[in-house]
């Protein structure tokens, strides 16, 4: 789990998970136009995320497809928020949200 | 044209058809207890939303997960492979929708990784716009198969038992 921790830790490894979220199984190249980065900065990032189990990969012919992997998200969810704070953090973002979407 | 002008046109070739999800987990037990977890009845309820999985689990024959009277979802085994692959379609029916969505396809793959399993689950042939709620449910059911197999327990965190009150 703290491998899960430090992949998240840094912004440019969360913004290439939301664009998995947004569009899964892209490749190395499509990744790369998508990020202000190099590609070596790219794959950098992305093995810190294969490693922490949230990016899995297929080959499909030539190609090595990148995919989100959830789960481990939601393992942390179940060991750490669901046991402290669900209740509170539920009704706070749901808060947020009304509040942002209002303003 | 070069490999970058086709990915910035915006067709997004780099899809591979239509949208595909892919769930990973590592948990520690063996492919049999697993493959047990996945197709019996009564181990299944216990952490797919209260659920359980009815079928002979011979290749081409029917598949239920239902609650109760309740039936969430159903398909065909197309391929059976125990202790390793299971393929199935998958067809929600849970609300208007989630029906809507049509037949999408499921495939289980367990792999032995030292004293663990990697349990790889591939939700394929959803259309681009599916609905969240079809495949957004596995990184839950995931890990209360974990648990499961891992501590002999059943997650309580809101939502794991979402239909286990079902009629």
């Amino acid at each position: 789990m703290d491998a899960v921790f430090r992949a998240l830790a840094d912004p440019t490894r969360r913004s290439l998970l939301d664009e998995l979220y947004k569009q899964d199984g892209q490749t190395l190249s499509a990744l790369e136009q998508r990020l202000p980065m190099t590609r070596f900065g790219v794959m950098k990032h992305l093995k810190v995320l294969e490693q922490a189990g949230l990016v899995t990969t297929k080959r499909r012919g030539r190609e090595k497809l990148h995919f989100l992997n959830a789960v481990p998200i939601r393992l942390v969810h179940d060991r750490w928020v669901s046991k402290y704070s669900e209740p509170w953090a539920a009704g706070l973002s749901g808060l947020k949200q009304r509040i942002e979407e209002e303003s | 044209m070069t490999n970058a002008d086709i990915q910035i046109s915006g067709k997004r070739p780099w899809t591979a058809e239509p949208t595909e999800k892919v769930f990973e987990i590592f948990i520690k037990t063996t492919p049999k207890r697993l493959w047990e977890a996945i197709t019996d009845e009564e181990l299944r309820r216990k952490y797919n939303f209260g659920a359980s999985a009815s079928s002979d689990w011979t290749p081409g024959s029917r598949y239920e997960l239902a609650s109760g009277s309740m039936l969430l979802a159903t398909g065909e085994n197309l391929e059976v492979d125990p202790p390793h692959r299971l393929v199935q379609s998958f067809t929600a029916v849970w609300s208007e929708d989630v029906k809507r969505e049509g037949t999408s396809r499921v495939t289980w793959e367990i792999e032995p990784v030292g004293d663990s399993c990697r349990l790889t689950v591939t939700h394929d042939q959803l259309s681009e716009d599916a609905h969240g709620e079809i495949y957004g449910g596995w990184p839950m059911i995931l890990s209360g198969l974990k648990t499961l197999l891992e501590t002999g327990e059943t997650l309580t965190t809101p939502g794991s038992l979402l239909y286990s009150q079902a009629p």
